[in-house]
This record gives C-alpha cells, structure tokens and sequence, in this order.
C-alpha cells in the first residue's frame, strides 16, 4: 500500500513536472520548430506516425547534459533502411544519420549526445518499406553544448583510438550487440578553451563505415551533437569467425581505420 | 550541529569580491550582493504574483558564434527561453563594461521602472553565472532600492516547473 502510494505520487509529480516545463505557446514553438526542421531534412516526405513501434530509451532527466545515452529499439518491423536521431534544440539538430546494410541488424542502436537545453529528441527511421516513421521524447538536460572540453592539446591525444565491447554474448548465426568507442575530442565550435578563453574550433567524427566479413553493417554521419569520444552501440550479425572493419574521418578529413577479429579475444 | 553546518556552509562560500566580477562568467558565486537580497523561487514566484509586478532582467549571454561547419549542415540556433516578462540584455553583467552598453541598460531599468527607484528589480541568467551577480550589483549602483539576484537563474525556474517563453535580445 505505502509503495502504491509513493509510486502515484512519484508519478503524479513526473507527469506535473513534464506539463508544467513548457506553457501553452511552447508547446505549439516547439512544434513550429519540429515542423521547420522536418522541412529542411525530408523535403516533403510525410513523416508517419512510428510511436507503436519506436522506443526511445532516455533518461527523463541527464546527468551529464554533455554525455547524454540515447537508445532506439524498434520492434515489429522488418527491412530497416535508416535510422535518424535529432536533438530538436541543438543548433545542429541532426547527431546522427545510420544506413543500413545486409550485415546489420538495426532493432537496437545507442549512442551519447550532448543537450543544450530541455529538448525533445525526435528518432525517424525509414522503413523497409520506404516510408518514414517517426517518434518523440522530450529529455531535460542543459549546457551541454557549451560545457569545456579542456585544454585541446590534452584532448588530442590518441586521436582516433578505437574500442570495442561486447554487449551481448557472440554466437555464430545470431545477432551480436557491441559497442564501439572512437577516441576524439568531438568538438563542437562552442566549447570555450579555459585558457584563451576563445571558441575551440569545430573538429568531430562526420562519418564512419563499420562492415562485417567485407558486408556492411552501416554508414554513419555524425554532426556536432554527438559526445566527446563517440559512441555507439549496434547489432550485427557475424557467421562465423571473421573481421569487423571500422573506417571513420573526422571533419579535418583525418581517417582512422582498426579491424577487430570476431569473436573478440579477451583483453590480455 | 546545525550552527556547525552553518558554519561550515559559510566557511566554504565564495565572498564577495569588493568591485565586479571580471573572472569567467561561469563559476561559484557568492551568497549574497551588498544591497541587493538573494531570492529563490518560492519568493520570486510571489513577487511576479503581486498586482505590482517587479522589472524582470535576463542577462545571460551571447550565444556562440556559428561554428565552422560543412555546407549543408543544418544551423538553426534554437530560441532563448527566459521567465516570461523579461527582457533580455547580453550586456549588462559584464565585468567590465562597455558604455553603450551601461547606458542601455541604465535606460533600459529606467523605462521598465518608470523612473521609481522603489520598484523591485530582478536580475538573473543561469546557475553559477556571475553576469547576474554583476548585474545586480550595478543596479544598485543606479540606486534602487529593490534589488534582487535570484541566482538559480533559467534552469532553477524550469527545474521547479515553472514555465519560460522564447524571447529576443533587447538591443539599441
């Protein structure tokens, strides 16, 4: 009883708290907004409503508005394309852009962003059956666009090393969930150096290619939203022993490339 | 214990520095301004509440300049939100300030107030921004009587859930 009790009122606080963050006439801006910027990037593609099937996993409050975990699972479709993730009130909304290739399996991807103020995140994804879908998420986290990224000689250090962790357990034929780190300042252009006290300029991973045995797993384009050292976590499907191949440039065109042997050989 | 706490509390906190603030913007604040009272949002709360609304003041800061982006990067710098019936001045809590900028918002008080030194003013920006504390400090330096620095500034309000608006700088 006491339990139901805490849990209505944690729910009814949570659901004031989300009502009472934005008056009436944000509500229809940020909508204004979603609407401008749905133009700019589909054109005129009707976006359909994809809320029964996309998941967007986030915290409804960030810790760490600069490293923000973002995951999207979707269930029920087959044939994935594309998956995109926007932060509606970054200035460069679009953090990432994944296409999909015979090598993936797109149900569930993650990645950590930065949050510049209380936003909503939108996740579309272009279907199998070439149509769009989308779903919305408001979080509420601020500063992390502007949040310093430290001196940038420091943050240079082994520019483009990369990791990869198992999340889920390698068995040939199904589904393997990893996730890859790229060390990499990621920065954004409004990050202030704290000792020049100028803006850092913008340098961050644009695009990655991550194949699997010489098939794609997918591409990726990243823009500033993303955090500092990238991260994503994917599903890809390996047969049977073989090479994960990962080729990422940054905005300053530098290439960084690593090959990972599947199964993955435990750290000595 | 609490005297303790107290203590330890006072002990800790950044003391006010005897002219502005010419350090980074953001950072550890002092507890209080000379002449001015520190509110919170309970108390600004009620202050928007009377029927004698005090002179909302934002002085958070620029945003940063575009970065240097790919063409065809999509750039839309989102709205500033703010506590509705503010007016918002980049400006006015610069350390060192220029005087453009100290006239317009000597005039820009002047106009909101109708020229009563009575009238309660409110300065804030963000959390930990030293803008505001400036901010305050000058106003009352102008001579109201009234000032107020609610230094949990956007994010304290938006954290209590209370509402912002979207809003433009005031500029010359």
């Amino acid at each position: 009883m006491m339990k139901t009790i805490v849990l209505l009122t944690a729910w009814l606080i949570a659901g004031t708290a989300v009502r009472a963050a934005d008056l009436p006439e944000d509500q229809a801006e940020r909508a204004q907004r979603w609407k401008d910027l749905s133009l700019q990037l589909f054109g005129d593609r009707k976006l359909e409503n994809g809320a029964k099937f996309i998941a967007i996993d986030a915290p409804d409050r960030a810790m760490d508005a600069a490293l923000v975990p973002i995951g999207v699972k979707i269930s029920g479709k087959t044939g994935i394309k594309a998956l995109y993730l926007l932060v509606d009130d970054n200035p460069v909304p679009l953090a990432a852009h994944f296409t999909f290739g015979p090598a993936a399996d797109p149900r569930e991807m993650k990645i950590r962003i930065r949050l510049e103020q209380y936003t909503y995140i939108h996740a579309v994804v272009e279907g199998g059956d070439g149509k769009l879908y989308q779903a919305a998420r408001f979080v509420k986290a601020a500063g992390g666009c502007s949040a310093p990224a430290g001196p940038s000689d420091q943050a240079l250090r082994d520019l483009g090393a990369m990791k990869l962790q198992t999340v889920a357990t390698y068995r040939p034929g199904k589904t393997m969930e990893v996730q890859l780190h790229i060390r990499h300042p990621n920065f954004n252009g409004m990050q202030m150096d704290p000792i020049n006290r100028w803006y850092t300029p913008a340098r961050y991973i644009n695009q990655a290619d991550v194949s699997y045995g010489g098939q794609e797993v997918f591409h990726f384009e990243g823009g500033i939203s993303m955090s500092s050292d990238p991260a994503i976590t994917f599903g890809f499907r390996p047969k049977e022993k073989g090479e994960l191949t990962v080729v990422a440039q940054d905005s300053k065109e530098t290439r960084f490339e690593h090959v990972f042997p599947i199964p993955l050989t435990a750290a000595p | 214990m609490k005297a303790l706490l107290v203590a330890a509390l006072m002990a800790s906190a950044v003391p006010e520095p005897s002219g502005y603030w010419t350090g980074p913007n953001q950072g550890d604040t002092p507890m209080t301004v000379a002449g001015a009272t520190v509110i919170h949002t309970a108390q600004l709360a009620k202050l928007i509440a009377k029927k004698d609304k005090p002179v909302l003041i934002d002085v958070s800061p620029a945003p940063p300049p575009p970065p240097d982006l790919p063409p065809g990067t999509v750039f839309m710098p989102p709205p500033h939100r703010d506590i509705p019936g503010s007016v918002w001045l980049q400006e006015a809590g610069r350390g060192e300030i220029s005087g453009e900028a100290e006239d317009l918002y000597r005039g820009t008080i002047q106009r909101l107030t109708g020229g009563n030194l009575a009238k309660p003013v409110v300065l804030y920006c963000h959390p930990k921004c030293w803008l505001s504390w400036n901010a305050a400090k000058r106003a009352v330096s102008f001579g109201y009587r009234h000032v107020y620095w609610y230094p949990d500034g956007i994010e304290g309000w938006r954290e209590a859930g209370k509402g912002v608006t979207s809003t433009e700088v005031l500029k010359q």
